[in-house]
């Protein structure tokens, strides 16, 4: 998973203007580790104004449209925490788990995410995360068995 | 349209991308259909596979998927945790119900 989700994707304790800052911090983060190119930020932000990616429990998914895959270098993730929360569309985001994907190598920390929650303790264990190491183990603990 | 539950062999997760949202809920819905012998998968709304019987996406991408898609059962939802569109499809294809869409 270190490939996918690299350490210094993950930044914690990070505050917010609104919930387009919030997606913009996110796709910035994916610039730096180096899975997209900049252009890619902004089909985020368009993205985001088309349909809410906030899925509900305190988390969202902002990632880019079909036609931005082209500024994907590699598919990776990132996650950001903002602890006192980011007023959304439908409520409040505290996670946001940037995306940039042309492949299906994310599918598993998905769909460790999806299974997180669907259980209220191990979603809020995962946004009150404090160290990298605790996104690490959560997010890796529960990925889907190969098939 | 609507299709029985023990005629659905393929379901599709659609969204607009299909990297995110779509991704997960394909997990979810897996895990509720385990046992059976239902495929579930992932797609962009405008890469619907042909085979698919039954799309499930959001309310925004409706239209679309039924463009994409006509004469297909379209099962829209508004949330991601807990919709009971999600309940209509697996209970569906648990009972052998009629899926409306």
């Amino acid at each position: 998973m270190a490939a996918l989700l690299p350490r210094e994707g993950i930044r914690l304790g990070l505050k917010a203007a609104d919930r387009f800052d919030a997606v913009r911090q996110s796709g910035q983060v994916l610039v730096e580790i180096g899975a997209v190119e900049a252009p890619y930020v902004d089909a985020m932000l368009e993205r985001e104004r088309q349909i809410s990616t906030s899925l509900g429990e305190g988390f969202a998914i902002p990632h880019g449209t079909d036609a931005s895959r082209g500024w994907i270098r590699e598919t990776m993730l990132s996650f950001l925490q903002f602890p006192e929360g980011v007023a959304w569309d439908d409520g409040e985001v505290i996670v946001c788990v940037g995306i940039a994907a042309v492949g299906d190598e994310h599918v598993g920390v998905l769909a460790s995410l999806a299974r997180i929650l669907t259980v209220p303790e191990q979603a809020a264990r995962l946004r009150a995360a404090e160290r990298p190491e605790d996104v690490l183990s959560l997010l890796g603990s529960n990925e889907e068995t190969k098939r | 349209m609507a299709i029985q539950g023990t005629d659905v062999r393929k379901v599709v997760v659609a969204c607009e991308a299909g990297m995110g949202s779509s991704v997960l809920l394909v997990t979810q819905l897996r895990d509720r259909l385990k046992g059976t012998e239902v495929v579930v998968q992932h797609s962009p709304v405008s890469q619907i596979p042909a085979d698919a019987d039954v799309i499930v996406c959001h309310r925004g991408l409706e239209a679309t998927a039924r463009g994409v898609a006509p004469g297909k059962v379209v099962v829209a939802f508004s949330m991601f945790l807990g919709d009971p569109a999600f309940d209509r499809v697996v209970e569906a294809i648990r009972e052998g119900k009629a899926l409306e869409g």
